[in-house]
């Protein structure tokens, strides 16, 4: 089953603390919505809202075309995937995935049957018969997500489902995950602080800052065009340089560049890593003397310094192989579609 | 050197617990009248008169009774105290905890004393109801403080969990904090159970006719010493054993997992 996720002017105050801003989102029937943003900024807030853990002080929720604003988790189309698992210790996996099954009364023999099938779907075939201590975090948290798919829910949430589990394991668990939200159709809204999952995961990465939603749109998007300032930092490592705007000019340290749809004044311009190249393609770029240089497999992690002593430092992705000497001098440039330009005094 | 002075240390340390009970359950098997040296048994035949004795089996009885019942009670305030306390936070939660706990500083003469006095005045009789009563004032602030003191984060996120699979409040109760708070319910009730076993004062001042077997045991010291006592105390010593061993090796060896 499936539904899509309306919320509408959500605003939520903790004491005088205002956690949730303004919240506006529309969430399509089966997207994969990931809510990214670094701790403090709402997004578990906004997830438990969803949930209905939390009445928010203003606004609506809607789930299909039900409003949902004021109902208990229990009376809800969603369940929830938790950070900590939440398993329930004294319950066979076979009872926990069940367990909201027998809720719903569905008699014995078809919850084990669909209890058992929900453990294959995660890759647990045969240990319905085993108890939470006995398992793995990786096979924790499958549990977890089985469980929360078993009453076939509309609109799955999951809290950071994969922050506990070591780098590798979570990569796998990205994968599956995403095989699994195809195979169910469910809408899945997924927290996260880590930006390459929401990349790997999302259909849609919702960025949040302060309560509030900096930018939403797919993960190329979100990382090539970013909304804001504080979106093209958060996802990745990126290079900022002061600009003067004159007239759609930027005069900068790395010299005149073209500059538009930015009005007069201070600004910052932001470049990634990986958009900075030495082989003279796009705009050229003020000579820049290298001070380190570092091989990261699939590129080198080059730190430059413009200019003069005393100048900007710069981070470029280099194609590996030509590792530049350090104290050389490099030219590097720029395509002009990979300057993102924003007005200084706006985060 | 040092370690056969911490061997003696460990002898003399267990011999002052456990020789009144050894000399105890030695004279029970006593031939003649009198649990005094010289011993004559071994003879079983002070038992076998205490338990025709059905003043004392009625006793024995009665002492369970209420022990179990007094609880039962008990251990269910308790949790439902605990989980209250622990689950909502408002203003005066930290007064009303201290309140539940303040009965374990009192004494039991006085708690007796105090219930005596409120019960003649409301009119109901005294009985084993009564010193059951009694048993509850004194076991309701240990089982309290035990369950309370187990509950934390875990059982609440499951219990969310619960709540979220669309279980309503009572069976999150029954399904999820229940059956993880048992080792601590259990330990509370086991322990709750050996203290009104083996409780005199509030049982002697709140019982009338029918009596729990410490006051059946005071009333027969009042005329001497006999090997009967002793055949007692050794059976009343057998269940108490008996109970915490119980508590042994199934609740608390759990926790050791």
């Amino acid at each position: 089953m499936t539904a899509a996720v309306q919320i509408d002017n959500l605003n939520h105050w903790f004491g005088s603390f205002q956690a949730l801003k303004n919240i506006s989102l529309e969430i399509d029937s089966g997207e994969y919505v990931t809510l990214l943003g670094p701790s403090g900024c709402g997004k578990t807030t906004l997830l438990s809202v969803l949930g209905g853990f939390l009445k928010p002080t203003e606004g609506n929720v809607h789930i299909g075309a039900r409003d949902m604003t004021l109902l208990p988790p229990a009376d809800r189309p969603t369940t929830t995937v938790f950070q900590d698992y939440a398993l329930f210790p004294h319950m066979s996996l076979r009872d926990n995935v069940g367990f909201g099954l027998r809720m719903a009364g569905v008699d014995k023999l078809e919850r084990h049957r669909r209890a058992d099938e929900k453990l294959k779907m995660v890759g647990l075939v045969g240990d319905g018969s085993r108890r939470p201590h006995e398992l793995s975090g990786g096979q924790r948290q499958r549990v977890a997500l089985a469980r929360a798919l078993a009453v076939e829910p509309e609109v799955l949430l999951l809290d950071e489902p994969l922050g506990a589990l070591d780098l590798k394991l979570r990569r796998t668990m990205q994968d599956e995950l995403k095989v699994i939200q195809r195979q169910a159709g469910t809408t899945f809204v997924h927290v996260t602080h880590d930006q390459e999952e929401a990349m790997a995961l999302a259909d849609r990465i919702v960025v949040m800052n302060a309560g509030q939603i900096e930018d939403a749109g797919s993960p190329r998007q979100v990382y090539n065009q970013p909304a804001t300032l504080f979106t093209a930092n958060f996802m990745g490592e990126i290079n900022q340089i002061p600009a003067q705007i004159t007239n759609g000019q930027a005069s900068t340290e790395l010299g005149q560049l073209p500059a538009t749809g930015i009005p007069n004044g201070e600004a910052i311009l932001c470049i990634r890593p990986e958009a900075l190249c030495d082989e003279g393609k796009g705009l050229d770029l003020m000579p820049a003397k290298v001070t380190d240089a570092t091989f990261f497999g699939t590129y080198v992690r080059v730190l430059l310094i413009s200019g003069d002593a005393g100048g900007l430092t710069l981070s470029a992705h280099l194609p590996p192989g030509d590792i530049p000497p350090i104290g050389d001098f490099i030219q590097l440039s720029v395509p002009t579609k990979a300057l993102r330009f924003f007005p200084k005094y706006r985060t | 050197m040092r370690t056969i002075f911490s061997w003696l240390y460990l002898i003399l340390a267990f011999g002052f617990i456990y020789l009144p009970v050894v000399v105890l359950v030695l004279y029970s098997f006593q031939e003649s009248g009198l649990p005094v040296p010289p011993f004559d048994g071994p003879s079983l035949k002070w038992y076998d008169d205490v338990l025709r004795d059905s003043d004392v089996t009625d006793a024995l009885t009665h002492s369970l009774l209420v022990a179990v019942g007094s609880s039962v009670v008990a251990v269910i305030f308790g949790f439902l105290a605990a989980y209250g306390l622990a689950r909502y936070t408002f203003s005066g939660s930290p007064f009303i905890r201290l309140l539940l706990i303040a009965p374990l500083t009192v004494s039991y003469l006085i708690v007796g004393l105090g219930l005596l006095i409120v019960l003649t005045r409301v009119g109901l009789g005294l009985s084993l109801v009564t010193a059951g009563i009694g048993h509850v004032v004194i076991n309701l602030p240990l089982a309290f403080a035990i369950i309370f003191a187990s509950m934390n984060a875990k059982q609440e996120n499951a219990e969310r969990a619960a709540r979220d699979l669309g279980a309503t409040e009572m069976r999150v109760i029954f399904f999820v904090t229940v059956p993880m708070l048992m080792p601590a319910i259990a330990a509370a009730f086991f322990l709750s159970v050996t203290l009104s076993w083996d409780e005199f004062i509030i049982s002697f001042l709140l019982t009338r006719f029918d009596i729990t077997l410490p006051v059946e045991i005071w009333s027969m010291l009042r005329s001497g010493l006999s090997p009967r006592l002793n055949a007692i105390g050794s059976v009343v010593f057998l269940i108490s054993v008996a109970v915490v061993l119980i508590l042994e090796f199934t609740v608390l060896r759990k926790r050791h997992l």
